[in-house]
């Protein structure tokens, strides 16, 4: 009795001899004539992309399904100066993010490849790891949102993205720039904003003039330090929606702009809250001297006529911020405060990051 | 197997206790392993002694295992009013509360509340003489920007005991106000405080319309680097058996106090953060009444 039950045992065992390899459909090496998984899987390796979180600045939230790697932000980069990406083949991402202007537009509203110009003006990418939200009215909430939108927009880029995708995939260098970052034989729209999203993470300024200072590395001039000190103090009032080394708070105001109605709601389209009427993003400050126009419909070509709307006080609305507590008073700044405030704000201009080093 | 549990509510606190339960399970186990042996083994009638004796020993283990100990939680919850009984307005899904002008304080002006926004430090349960007992939050942040700050859970902390009184910080303290030390929390932006009037942060900011079309701006916090951080304490009643309650706290502020008493303060549309007599007369008016528990 046991000796069959040996021999069947034997039997059996011999005949569910079965191949070994690589049986994970994911693996460089997938063998599909495998049945028993020896371990020998090979999966691609993306080298990690070091981001270095300056002095006093908050760790950078990143998602956990779109980790920076150093081939996903170098073809990021790729993506975002690609005209593949527009209807005419023409524009790309940096016509109306132009690294010379801190990544924004000098164009007060930028224009589209059928020539029509747009309602607001072009924001800048700096720091926008740290940012909550994107577009002045907040309308997105990740890089990876934002992408999607100005590449099919009419007046913008005027592109399908099932045309991007043939377009890309019909090009052999894309094809292996996206097999190194994320490992896929077909691009699509998702991957090509996630790479444009890490690349975006990884503009980060932090080396101005001011941020020497803070570090104690580099002085001030006078005219320069009395600004600081108009800004970091109720005087200027700068700080309540610009302090910290973001120079910015990630929330929405209405700065008095307009009296109502608005032409622009801003935030309150987004939120169908009527208490954000008129609301909008703040925007940092650094490289605010190389990033004209100002606002979020461009209306200010200067620094000074930025300071000197700050200085009226602003006009009076239902939802504008309580912090412009001197509207219909003003600031009362005299000639050389205001001189000295434009001084402090070009120290926030960061060369390196301007030129790309 | 004696399971420890080691529980972190704060930056700054671990409670462990036993499961004296698992002592019993284990107990049980082994009687379960001499009893199969006993049976497997069994040919003679002598041994339905035994078998006797283990299960009436088993059965008692069963029928009656010790309550386990759960230590027990505090929930503080925040209200604010705004002189007496009229409750802030907190309308559900927006980030504002009611922007009408409805309160009225001392100096006679009519106010409304679009923002605030405060810091409390230190909270700690102590005895009557003020030893602390159980440190319940290092530091919280209230805003009515976001609601689920009103509520503060601290779970399974407190031990066997009777806890008589609650005290806190308003504000931070020196040593706790240094400017990017809380970099990665969710206020630093908000209640950044310049270093040239002092760093750190804002202890607190109320803001909204005055007088019809005005717009003021309590911000407290520390001027020139001055403390003007207090220390409220106050009596409450917790008893725990360690039976996993919920004791629920109220820490209440009345708005109206904050320019009350001892001095009478007029909201204007001048900033006070540089003001150190205000932020004095803040602190004495915060001192005084604007705070209480129950």
């Amino acid at each position: 009795m046991i000796k069959k039950g040996l021999l069947l045992i034997i039997v059996l065992g011999l005949l569910s001899c079965q191949k070994e390899g690589c049986t994970d459909e994911n693996a460089l090496n997938y063998n599909p004539d495998a049945q028993i998984n020896n371990g020998s899987c090979d999966y691609n390796v993306t080298t990690p992309y070091v981001l270095n979180i300056p002095f006093a600045f908050p760790d950078m939230l990143i998602p956990e399904n779109n980790p920076m790697t150093v081939e996903g932000v170098l073809l990021g980069d790729k993506l975002f100066h690609e005209p593949l990406l527009s209807g005419n083949n023409e524009m790309a991402c940096n016509s109306c993010h132009n690294r010379d202007f801190s990544f924004s537009d000098l164009q007060q509203q930028s224009t589209g490849i059928d020539g029509i110009n747009g309602d607001r003006n072009a924001s800048t990418i700096i720091n926008a790891g740290w940012s909550s939200s994107f577009n002045w009215d907040g309308s997105v909430t990740t890089l990876e949102d934002q992408a999607f939108e100005p590449v099919t927009n009419p007046i913008e880029m005027n592109e399908t993205w099932i045309n991007v995708e043939n377009k890309l995939n019909a090009n052999t260098e894309y094809k292996q720039l996206f097999k190194n970052a994320f490992n896929i034989d077909y691009i699509d729209s998702i991957h090509v904003v996630m790479a444009i999203a890490q690349f975006e993470r990884s503009l980060i300024s932090s080396n101005s003039k001011f941020d020497r200072f803070y570090r104690g590395e580099e002085t001030l001039t006078p005219s320069e330090l009395n600004g600081y000190a108009i800004f970091n103090s109720e005087k200027g009032d700068c700080f309540h929606c610009r302090g910290t080394q973001l120079f910015m708070d990630n929330l929405f105001h209405n700065n008095g702009l307009d009296p109502e109605p608005f032409t622009d709601l801003g935030h309150s389209a987004i939120t169908g809250n009527s208490s954000d009427d008129g609301k909008f993003k703040t925007p940092t400050l650094r490289n605010i001297e190389v990033s004209a126009p100002y606002m979020h419909d461009g209306r200010f070509f200067t620094l000074e006529q930025v300071i000197d709307h700050y200085d009226m006080g602003g006009h009076y609305s239902s939802t504008i911020d309580p912090n412009m507590k001197k509207v219909g008073i003003g600031l009362q700044l005299t000639n050389q405060e205001k001189a000295d405030l434009v001084a402090f704000l070009k120290t926030l201009t960061d060369s390196n990051f301007i030129s790309g080093k | 197997m004696i399971k420890i549990n080691l529980i972190s509510s704060n930056l700054s606190e671990r409670i462990r206790y036993f499961s004296i339960v698992d002592i019993y399970d284990n107990l049980k186990v082994v009687f379960y392993v001499f009893l199969l042996i006993i049976i497997f083994k069994t040919k003679e009638m002598k041994n339905i002694k035994y078998l006797t004796i283990l299960s009436l020993g088993l059965i008692l283990l069963t029928s009656c295992p010790p309550s386990k100990f759960t230590p027990d939680s505090v929930n503080i919850r925040f209200e604010h009013y705004a002189g007496g009984n009229s409750t802030i307005n907190i309308s559900g899904n927006s980030c504002l509360i009611e922007d009408t002008l409805l309160y009225t304080n001392d100096a006679g002006q009519l106010y409304s509340v679009q923002n605030l926004d405060y810091i409390i430090t230190d909270i700690n349960l102590t005895d009557e003489e003020g030893t602390v007992l159980q440190e319940l939050r290092d530091i919280h942040y209230v805003t009515i920007s976001n609601l689920s700050s009103l509520n503060l859970s601290i779970s399974s902390i407190l031990n066997r005991g009777e806890y008589r009184n609650i005290e806190f910080t308003f504000g931070l303290d020196s040593t706790k106000n240094i400017s990017n030390l809380y970099v990665n929390e969710e206020f630093h932006t908000r209640m950044f405080w310049p270093e040239m009037m002092g760093g750190g942060y804002h202890y607190m900011k109320i803001e909204g319309r005055f007088d019809n079309n005005s717009f003021y701006n309590t911000h407290t916090g520390g001027t020139m680097g001055v403390d003007y951080s207090f220390k409220k304490s106050f009596p409450i009643n917790i008893t725990t058996i360690e039976d996993g309650t919920i004791h629920e706290v109220v820490i209440a502020m009345d708005l109206n106090n904050w320019y009350k008493n001892p001095n009478t303060i007029s909201l204007t549309t001048d900033g006070i953060m540089g003001n150190m007599q205000r932020q004095m007369e803040l602190k004495e008016n915060g001192i005084e009444n604007v705070f209480d528990v129950y």
